[in-house]
């Protein structure tokens, strides 16, 4: 017998590694993102959060908004990883900001970061 | 028995409202079972134009002995410090304000508006209000700093937007009943028995807050509202998780964040646009903390609180 729900989340998971996978690719073959500046503001998150909003969502531009990159960036005296973010889930290793929903690594990084 | 008086100031009659749900004690148990007679109140009250007029002035001159004098709402001062937007029996509200709470036993500011200002009050106040001994965190108001009613007592503040209805009933029970000598206040005058604890004493979504799952929208079971939608359920004092609102829920429980609306400062910030359901953050860290945790130690307890977060706490779950 199959169990329905384990092929579901097994399909769902392989799906999401190869977005990971594919994201990864794309930051390493040298997408040009928005690092800087970082949203230090209420005011700059709303205006990258818009900016999201009114995108048509792919996925690059997603990266590209977001600022991602492989790596932490330190600001501020503050390491921003996506493991301490508070939109990142650990165990799915997934952003679930809704304006970006994506799935990640814990040594990645984004200006939209906050904990 | 003990008389009641209760006027209303500049206000939205909310705390009237919530007046009238209460259950333990009900506003008829303080009737029937705890010797409180409601000499007049805004919805309650039968005497109407010159009749209410001669009960006002009969509790000023002491005719009537007024041992509670309940106000809810701001004590308007506009325009230019006459009191004339906000007239009531055939004077400015402020007037007699200031003459029942000299001759009352106990002077109880009900809600956010009477206690400091509220939401009437925030910037620009353009109806010059003022709570009866706060404007915000300023010690003074209407009455000004030194104010005491005859009992000895400052003006007893019991703040909310509303006040829950049995912190209301409760405290007018306590005062009747010649309790009052058990009601301690804190530094803004609440009574602490209601005002030491936090909203998030008995939050059911305490488990998220520890784990630092964050819900990022509204509508979601599980996570906790601080780290995204401008809880303050951390730094707000109220006891709205312990004694539930209906004896059934929250704010929190129902997935609304708190708004801290038991402190001097409410409505935060000043309502500038973006900043209600929102918590402010600067570099990313929020800018009011749990209190009493400092920036460094809480960016320490989120990284090893995530790290060690359980699968079940990212997954869909009832928290009430």
């Amino acid at each position: 017998m199959v169990d329905e729900t384990t092929t579901g989340a097994s399909a769902r998971s392989e799906y999401e590694d190869a977005l990971r996978r594919e994201i990864e690719t794309k930051l390493r073959a040298g997408l040009d993102t928005e690092v800087e500046p970082r949203a230090d503001t209420h005011e700059r998150v709303q205006e990258i959060i818009t900016r999201l909003r009114t995108s048509d969502g792919s996925l690059e531009v997603k990266l590209v908004i977001g600022g991602f990159t492989l790596e932490p960036i330190e600001h501020g005296g503050i390491e921003q990883a996506c493991e301490t973010c508070m939109y990142y889930l650990v165990h799915r290793k997934w952003c679930e900001l809704p304006e970006l929903d994506l799935p990640v690594e814990p040594q990645w990084s984004c200006r939209l970061w906050r904990i | 028995m003990a008389n009641l008086l209760w006027l209303q100031g500049g206000a939205c009659s909310g705390n009237t409202m919530s007046f009238l749900n209460a259950e333990e004690p009900s506003a008829v148990d303080l009737v029937t079972d705890f010797g409180i007679n409601v000499l007049w109140h805004p919805s309650l009250g039968m005497e109407l134009g010159d009749n209410l007029q001669k009960l006002l002035r009969a509790c000023v001159s002491g005719e009537i002995a007024l041992d509670i004098f309940a106000f809810e709402g701001t004590v308007v001062n506009a325009p230019d410090g006459t009191g004339d937007w906000n007239r009531f029996a055939g004077r400015p509200m402020k007037e007699w304000v200031r003459e029942l709470a000299n001759v009352a036993q106990f002077v109880v500011a009900l809600g956010d508006c009477a206690t400091w200002g509220g939401i009437p009050a925030t910037a620009p106040n353009p109806t010059d209000s003022q709570g009866l001994q706060f404007l915000k965190r300023e010690r003074g108001g209407f009455l000004g700093p030194d104010f005491t009613a005859k009992s000895g007592l400052p003006v007893i503040n019991i703040p909310g937007c509303p006040a829950h209805p049995d912190w209301i009933t409760q405290i007018l029970v306590a005062v009747a009943t010649g309790n009052a000598g058990e009601i301690t206040l804190d530094e803004f005058q609440r009574p602490k028995t209601f005002f030491t604890s936090f909203t998030q004493t008995g939050c059911t979504r305490n488990m998220h807050f520890a784990y630092k799952v964050s819900a990022p929208e509204f509508g979601q079971r599980k996570g906790c509202l601080f780290y995204d939608l401008g809880c303050r359920g951390p730094m707000t004092h109220s006891p709205c998780n312990r004694i539930l609102w209906n004896r059934q829920s929250s704010k929190t429980r129902a997935g609304m964040p708190c708004l801290g609306c038991t402190e001097p400062e409410f409505p935060f910030f000043d309502l500038e646009p973006g900043t209600v359901f929102k918590t402010q953050t600067v570099m990313g860290v929020p800018k009011d903390l749990p209190a009493g945790v400092d920036q460094a130690g809480y960016i320490k307890l989120t990284g090893a609180a995530k790290a060690a977060a359980p699968a079940w706490a990212e997954e869909d779950i009832f928290v009430v």
